[in-house]
Formats: C-alpha cells, sequence, structure tokens
C-alpha cells in the first residue's frame, strides 16, 4: 500500500521532469537558452500558481470525500472584494472611507472568515440536506460572483496599504502555498482528521458504521477548503494590489485538474497532498514554458488540454504497468 | 465584521426595494409620452453602465421622450425579443448595445420591418453597411491601437523591442487593438514585435506574463497592453524584477482610474481614453433625430482620446 502511493508520486514526478526537459531542448532551439536553469524563472513558474495551488490542497481534500468543489473561483473573488475593500489606504475612492488604513489583521481575517463562511454553507448544504456536492457547489460558485459584483457593483477596490500588497509581494505567496502544503499534507497522513477523509471516501458506510460522524465531518473538510479559497482571494488581492470581481476566474477547474494530475482519484479515497503539489508546478511549468518558445497564444489552450489528459493517462499506464 | 453584517443587511434591503419598484415599473400603464427602447448587452458590465447612466442623463434633456432600458444579460435570444417587444409599442427609436455582434443582422430587419429608427451604440454591428434608419455609434478600436502605439514609438524615438500584451482572444477590441499596434511597429524599421502573448484584460495575468518575459531574456523596451489593467501589472512585474521605473515604457487603454494613479507616478507612459458620455450623448441624438425623420450618418465615430502625463487631470472626473 506505501509503496504503491509512493510510487504514484515518483510517477507524475517523472512526467513533470519530462516536460520540463522537453522544454529545456525546444528552449535551446528556439531562444538559444536554458529554460531550467533560471533561478528567477523556477520562481515564476510556482509563483503564478500559487493560489490555484492553495484551492487545489482543499480541492483535493473534498475530492479525497469523494466530493467536488465547484466554488473555489469565485469565492477567491469574493474573498478579494472584501479583504481589498478593508485594506485601503486613505483615498477618495475608499469604498468605506471611515475604514482606511486599519491593521492589516482586520482585512487578512476578513477574507479568511468569508471563505469559511461559504465552505461552512456548501458543506451544511451537502452533510444535512443531501444534495449532491456538485450542486451545493456549483450554486455557490454563481452566488460568490455575484456577491462579489455586487459588492461594489462591479468597481474594483484599489489603493491598498503597503502592509497588506506585502502579503504578495515577491516569493511570500509561494511561501504560503507551500507552508500549507505541508500542513495539510501532515495533517491527511498522521491525525485522525486525515484517516477520517480518507475513509469517507473510501466507504462512507463503513466509516459511518466505524463510528466516524460523517456529516460533522464533512462540514469540517469543506469549511477547510472554503478557509484556503479565502485565503487564497486575501494573496492574490495582495499580491495584485487591488480586489477585482473577476478574480479567480476558473480556477476551480485549474485546481482540480493539478489534484487529479497529482493521482487525486475523483472516485475519492485516494490521492496526497505531494502529488498535488506536483500537479499545481505542472500547470506553472507549461504556462512558464509556452510563453519561452513563444508559442502562438491560439495554440496553447489546445496543448494545454491535451498536455493535461496524456499526464494522467501515462501516469496511470505507468502505474497499471508497475503492478502487472 | 459589524460592519460586513451591516452592509450585507443593506445591501439586502437595496435588492428588495429595487425589485419591489422594479415590479411597479412593469405594472404601470403605457406612457403617453413617445418611448426610446434602450437594450443593453449587460447591465453589470463596468464601462457599458457609464453608457447607460450617461444615457439617462442626456435623454432628460428631451422631455418630449421616455427612455426605457432592458438587460438582455448577454443573451442575443432575449435581445432580440426585446426587440420585437419595443417594435411592437411603436416606439419612437431603439437603441441596442448587441450581445453579440454577429447577430445584428436579424436585429436589423426586425426594426427596419417594422420601421422603427435603430441605433447601435458601442459595439459594432456585423453588416458593413447600414440602410437608411439605421445606425451605429461607437469608437473604432483601431484607433486605440494606433494612439497608444504612435505615442509609445514617439517617446521611444522611434527604435525598440515591443512586446504585446493581448486581451481575450475572442474579443473583438483585443483583435483590432492588436492589428493596429503591430502595423504601427511595422511602419518602423527600427522597431519589432518581439514578444505577443494573451493576458486575457487581467492584472494577475498581466504579472505572471511579464514576470515571464523578463526571464526569458530577449530586451524589451516597450510593452503595448490592450488595457489598462494588464499594464498595470507589468507595471508591477518590472518594479519587483528591480528594473528602473521608465527604463521599460508601457502604454494601456481604458484611462481607468488606477491607470490614471500610475500616469501621476510616472510608471505608466501612455493610456487610451473611450468615450462613454460621447457615445451614450451620440446614441440618443441619433435616436432623436432618426424619430423625427432627420437624416444621420451610418457610422457616427466618436473619437478615442489619447491620454499622457500632461493632459491625465483633465480625465480625473470623466
Amino acid at each position: 500500500m506505501r509503496t504503491r502511493r509512493l510510487s504514484s508520486d515518483v510517477g507524475i514526478f517523472l512526467v513533470l521532469v519530462g516536460i520540463a526537459v522537453l522544454f529545456e531542448v525546444i528552449g535551446w532551439q528556439v531562444r538559444g537558452a536554458s529554460f531550467l536553469f533560471n533561478g528567477q524563472r523556477l520562481l515564476v513558474m510556482v509563483l503564478q500558481v500559487s493560489i490555484i495551488g492553495l484551492l487545489a490542497i482543499g480541492v483535493t481534500q473534498v475530492i479525497l470525500t469523494g466530493g467536488i468543489d465547484l466554488s473555489s473561483g469565485s469565492v477567491v473573488a469574493l474573498s478579494a472584494m472584501i479583504a481589498a475593500s478593508l485594506a485601503q489606504a486613505p483615498n477618495a475612492r475608499a469604498v468605506f472611507p471611515s475604514l482606511t488604513d486599519l491593521s492589516v489583521i482586520v482585512p487578512v481575517a476578513a477574507g479568511l472568515a468569508i471563505g469559511a463562511l461559504a465552505g461552512l454553507l456548501n458543506g451544511s448544504l451537502i452533510a444535512y440536506t443531501g444534495i449532491p456536492p456538485f450542486i451545493a457547489t456549483l450554486g455557490m460558485m454563481v452566488s460568490a460572483r455575484g456577491l462579489a459584483r455586487y459588492y461594489t457593483r462591479g468597481q474594483p477596490v484599489s489603493m491598498l496599504t503597503e502592509n497588506y500588497t506585502a502579503i504578495g509581494a515577491g516569493a511570500v505567496p509561494v511561501v504560503i502555498f507551500l507552508f500549507a502544503a505541508v500542513i495539510f499534507h501532515v495533517l491527511l497522513r498522521h491525525t485522525r482528521y486525515g484517516k477520517y477523509t480518507y475513509a469517507i471516501g473510501a466507504n462512507a458506510l463503513a466509516a459511518r458504521i466505524s463510528g466516524v460522524r460523517v456529516e460533522r465531518h464533512l462540514l469540517v473538510v469543506y469549511t477547510v477548503a472554503g478557509l484556503l479559497a479565502g485565503l487564497g482571494g486575501v494573496v492574490t488581492s495582495a499580491r495584485a494590489a487591488s480586489g477585482q470581481a473577476g478574480m479567480g476566474m476558473s480556477y476551480e477547474l485549474d485546481a482540480i485538474a493539478a489534484a487529479v494530475i497529482g493521482g487525486t482519484s475523483l472516485s475519492g479515497g485516494i490521492g496526497r497532498i505531494a502529488g498535488t503539489v506536483i500537479g499545481t508546478i505542472i500547470l506553472g511549468i507549461m504556462t512558464s514554458g509556452f510563453t519561452f518558445i513563444g508559442l502562438d497564444a491560439y495554440i496553447q489552450d489546445i496543448v494545454k488540454g491535451g498536455v493535461i489528459v496524456s499526464a494522467v493517462v501515462a501516469d496511470r499506464y505507468r502505474h497499471r504497468g508497475a503492478k502487472g | 465584521m459589524v460592519v460586513l453584517i451591516a452592509r450585507f443587511a443593506r445591501m439586502a434591503m437595496v435588492l428588495l426595494v429595487s425589485m419591489a419598484l422594479a415590479g411597479c415599473g412593469g405594472g404601470s400603464s403605457a406612457p403617453a409620452r413617445p418611448v426610446i427602447g434602450v437594450t443593453m448587452a449587460h447591465f453589470d458590465d463596468n464601462f457599458l453602465t457609464l453608457i447607460r447612466t450617461a444615457m439617462v442623463e442626456h435623454a432628460a434633456t428631451f422631455p418630449e421622450f421616455d427612455i426605457q432600458f432592458s438587460d438582455a444579460q448577454g443573451d442575443v435570444g432575449r435581445q432580440l425579443s426585446q426587440i420585437q417587444n419595443f417594435a411592437a409599442q411603436d416606439a419612437a427609436a431603439i437603441i441596442v448595445n448587441a450581445a453579440d455582434t454577429s447577430a445584428t443582422p436579424g436585429m436589423t430587419k426586425v426594426a427596419r420591418d417594422a420601421g422603427v429608427p435603430l441605433v447601435y451604440v458601442n459595439r459594432r454591428p456585423a453588416e458593413d453597411t447600414l440602410p437608411s434608419g439605421v445606425v451605429f455609434v461607437g469608437s473604432e478600436d483601431l484607433q486605440a491601437g494606433t494612439l497608444e502605439m504612435e505615442e509609445l514609438a514617439r517617446l521611444m524615438n522611434y527604435r525598440g523591442n515591443v512586446a504585446i500584451m493581448v486581451g481575450e482572444l475572442a474579443s473583438n477590441g483585443a483583435q483590432l487593438r492588436t492589428t493596429a499596434v503591430e502595423s504601427v511597429v511595422a511602419k518602423y524599421p527600427a522597431m519589432k514585435v518581439v514578444e505577443k502573448q494573451v493576458g486575457n484584460f487581467q492584472r494577475e495575468r498581466g504579472l505572471d506574463l511579464m514576470h515571464n518575459w523578463l526571464t526569458a531574456g530577449r530586451a524589451i523596451d516597450v510593452v503595448a497592453s490592450n488595457n489598462d489593467e494588464m499594464a498595470i501589472g507589468a507595471i508591477m512585474a518590472i518594479r519587483q524584477a528591480g528594473i528602473a521605473p521608465g527604463k521599460i515604457l508601457v502604454g494601456g487603454v481604458d484611462a481607468t482610474p488606477d491607470a490614471l494613479a500610475e500616469l501621476a507616478k510616472g510608471t505608466l507612459a501612455v493610456t487610451v481614453f473611450q468615450d462613454a458620455r460621447g457615445q451614450a450623448r451620440g446614441a440618443v441624438d441619433a435616436a432623436v433625430k432618426l424619430s423625427r425623420g432627420e437624416k444621420v450618418d451610418s457610422f457616427v465615430w466618436i473619437p478615442f482620446e489619447l491620454v499622457t502625463r500632461e493632459n491625465y487631470k483633465a480625465f480625473l472626473d470623466r
């Protein structure tokens, strides 16, 4: 069991290395320079997907329970708007003219709280009304985006304090992403929280019979996913020094893709945060690689879709081969 | 948190009241004054909201007309029904902000068959020529790209490497602005487009794109962005990379408040102002004239205006 999971991570890591080497080779042809041996570019590869990575950590846990979360991208926008509106420096266009220059704690707490609240609502709907996670979180996806737009009638919220934008400066988003990854990797592998999460996804009935309080645990997992999306909203608004209702558009799909590329099974019970991190980095390496080799913008998405599917197929094929 | 709850409570109130008002409006009898019917592609789009508000203001200067708005919510079918409804209630004129510009021939036909004057605003209809009684009022996106790139070229002394940030690939505005930027660059032998990638009109995408370009090693002297948001992203990436402001010239389009603030700081070299009020006034004027049987040019162009460090203050309140 243990070796098989390990080999799964190694497999997807090999795919990552393969893609990187491919860009390295093409890069020398096209640019006459190395793709990989550039510290700044390596940072950018992860930096540009660190928000998606945060969402992916959340959705991985949701998928492990056999669920899905489509709302994370919209929750990013809602959290970004609310956090940004409380993080403004004094200016003529402030959303709350009397609430500028607040301590950085306030917007961060507000952004995290609204994310957790959205997740809690998702979790309650799923656990207590029994509607499918797809529908519950689809509803939240639409409503949270609507609320994000309504909050300032679509106006962007800018002029944020320097203390706040520091959260998104330089490599800080990468640090936050990797820190969250380590925490949840440990939680999932070594605590009761993780055992319950895997147990529910593998067999909810069996988990219930063994004494797991399934409803309550689902509530916690969806709230955690919401909290991570809220954190994503805080980091992205700090990074762009602006809160905008269009932020995080379709991030939820990239996050799900990252989790699945990383070996998380959509039927639940199988998957690891380490794999999700690798899946996230594969998405980042593609964005940087396409730009580096100057691939025509019209073709990029076509190729990206193909690579996502092939990465998973290659990993599964290798995996099956190893077992047989 | 208390503030947030108060804010949500207030939003809920506003929502209820506006729904109640909308309900009353629907129930009242048809007004005696002739109606100018307007169907907008989206009520919630930023720029289109500027146009809509300005239309209300300008229509108030023609007290003999009532102006009535409907929201197509981006749906061509819904918009066509709204046009048919306006035509059936004998509107004096119909103003259309097309939800999809490829669907305009059908809309033109409905209005022509009913004999109601039709004014397209902001989004250019697909037809090359418009029949009498049908006009377009708007701006030419090619002009935005040309103004932006010509000014950047002038500031660079007509030499240097240009990187283009493209908006959404499917957007007409992005395509035309990009084409215009490319043809300006092609005019000057010492200038060259070295990079061209999509940033979806978003600040974060512009930021990531610029990071990637800066690490790719090819020298960039000018960034010509399809809009201000991506341009601001580029400026942030340049700042984070520790490159002195002004070493790479950045240009945008829209003249948003954020962009004007960057212009004031000297980090943005140029932007271009699209005149929402001018388009709104032009559309209402055209509708009034057509309904009175006066002649109006088929295409009424509202010019874009170049915004630079010298004149940006004049745009702060527009």
